[in-house]
């Protein structure tokens, strides 16, 4: 696991104000649902319209809300507009829970066994105090 | 997560994760050993992490420090501040590592049990800023990891 924390690319602050685009734009049911059909392929507007009875301008302005926290891409070609998923954005929210949700389990698995040992009637004090917790 | 416990008091827009595991043990003992620098430094940190050190002046408001000696020998200091203590159930602390330049976040630990079993469970969130605070709906806070390894997985 790896211990130090995630290395961010940017300065903090352009982190910060990157992690406030993606946060807003996942603030919001159609957004998300669109994120989830597109995890699935790229698709053309209309068809990301439709599930959600929306107009055509109203799934453009949620798209570009996605776009714009760099989780979307959009490639015209003529009159068609592709969509397809840029998983890159979630990249640093996903790092920082994988980094802490092993911190978590293995603190707590560290707690359990210090404690758990502790209850145990029979166990020597000195050998427990000897004995190394992190193998 | 659909399966999140009772929230605690999430901020809308803060990105949350949260850990349980049920030990053996009395809330009252585990109140301990996390509170007690001199048994906290004998369990903190998962495998391969040692604890060099404990400081903790437990009350509301008062500070505390972890240290961390990561398997590379290198050691990383977390601190912050006690934001509710209700023993023997519940610790609310800021969380921050001393070398980054970055806003805190805050630990919930929570003891819920009695007797001779208790789960331990942790939030660890990491709070959205108050303009995105704002903006973002509530309802979705801790969603976001099932989110992102659904997007990513």
């Amino acid at each position: 696991m790896a211990m130090a924390r995630p290395q961010l690319a940017q300065t903090e602050d352009e982190e910060e104000a990157r992690l406030d685009l993606i946060f807003h734009a996942l603030a919001n049911r159609t957004r998300r649902a669109m994120l989830r059909r597109l995890a699935k392929g790229p698709a053309m507007v209309t068809e990301l319209a439709a599930p959600f009875d929306m107009s055509l301008p109203s799934a453009s302005k949620n798209l570009k809300v996605l776009e714009k926290a760099g989780l979307v891409d959009r490639s015209v070609s003529g009159r068609i507009h592709r969509c397809a998923l840029d998983p890159d954005s979630l990249r640093d929210a996903d790092a920082w829970l994988d980094f802490y949700r092993g911190f978590w389990v293995g603190s707590l698995e560290s707690l359990a066994r210090y404690v758990e040992e502790d209850e145990t009637p029979d166990s020597d004090p000195a050998s427990r105090k000897n004995r190394s917790k992190k193998k | 997560m659909s399966t999140n416990p009772e929230p605690v008091e999430q901020q809308p827009g803060s990105l949350t994760l949260f850990v349980r595991r049920r030990i053996k043990a009395s809330p009252e003992r585990l109140f301990e050993a996390w509170t007690t620098p001199d048994q906290f430094v004998q369990w903190w940190g998962p495998p391969g992490v040692a604890c060099p050190g404990a400081e903790m002046d437990l009350r509301v408001g008062g500070s505390y420090r972890i240290g961390n000696r990561m398997p590379d020998g290198i050691e990383v200091w977390i601190g912050g501040t006690f934001e509710r203590i209700s023993p023997p159930s519940e610790l609310v602390f800021s969380w921050k590592m001393e070398h980054v330049d970055a806003e805190p976040e805050r630990v919930t630990v929570r003891f819920e049990g009695s007797g001779t079993e208790t789960e331990v469970v942790v939030f660890h969130e990491r709070l959205a800023d108050e303009a995105a605070r704002v903006q973002h709906e509530a309802g979705w806070v801790g969603c976001l990891d099932g989110l992102v390894s659904f997007l990513c997985g």
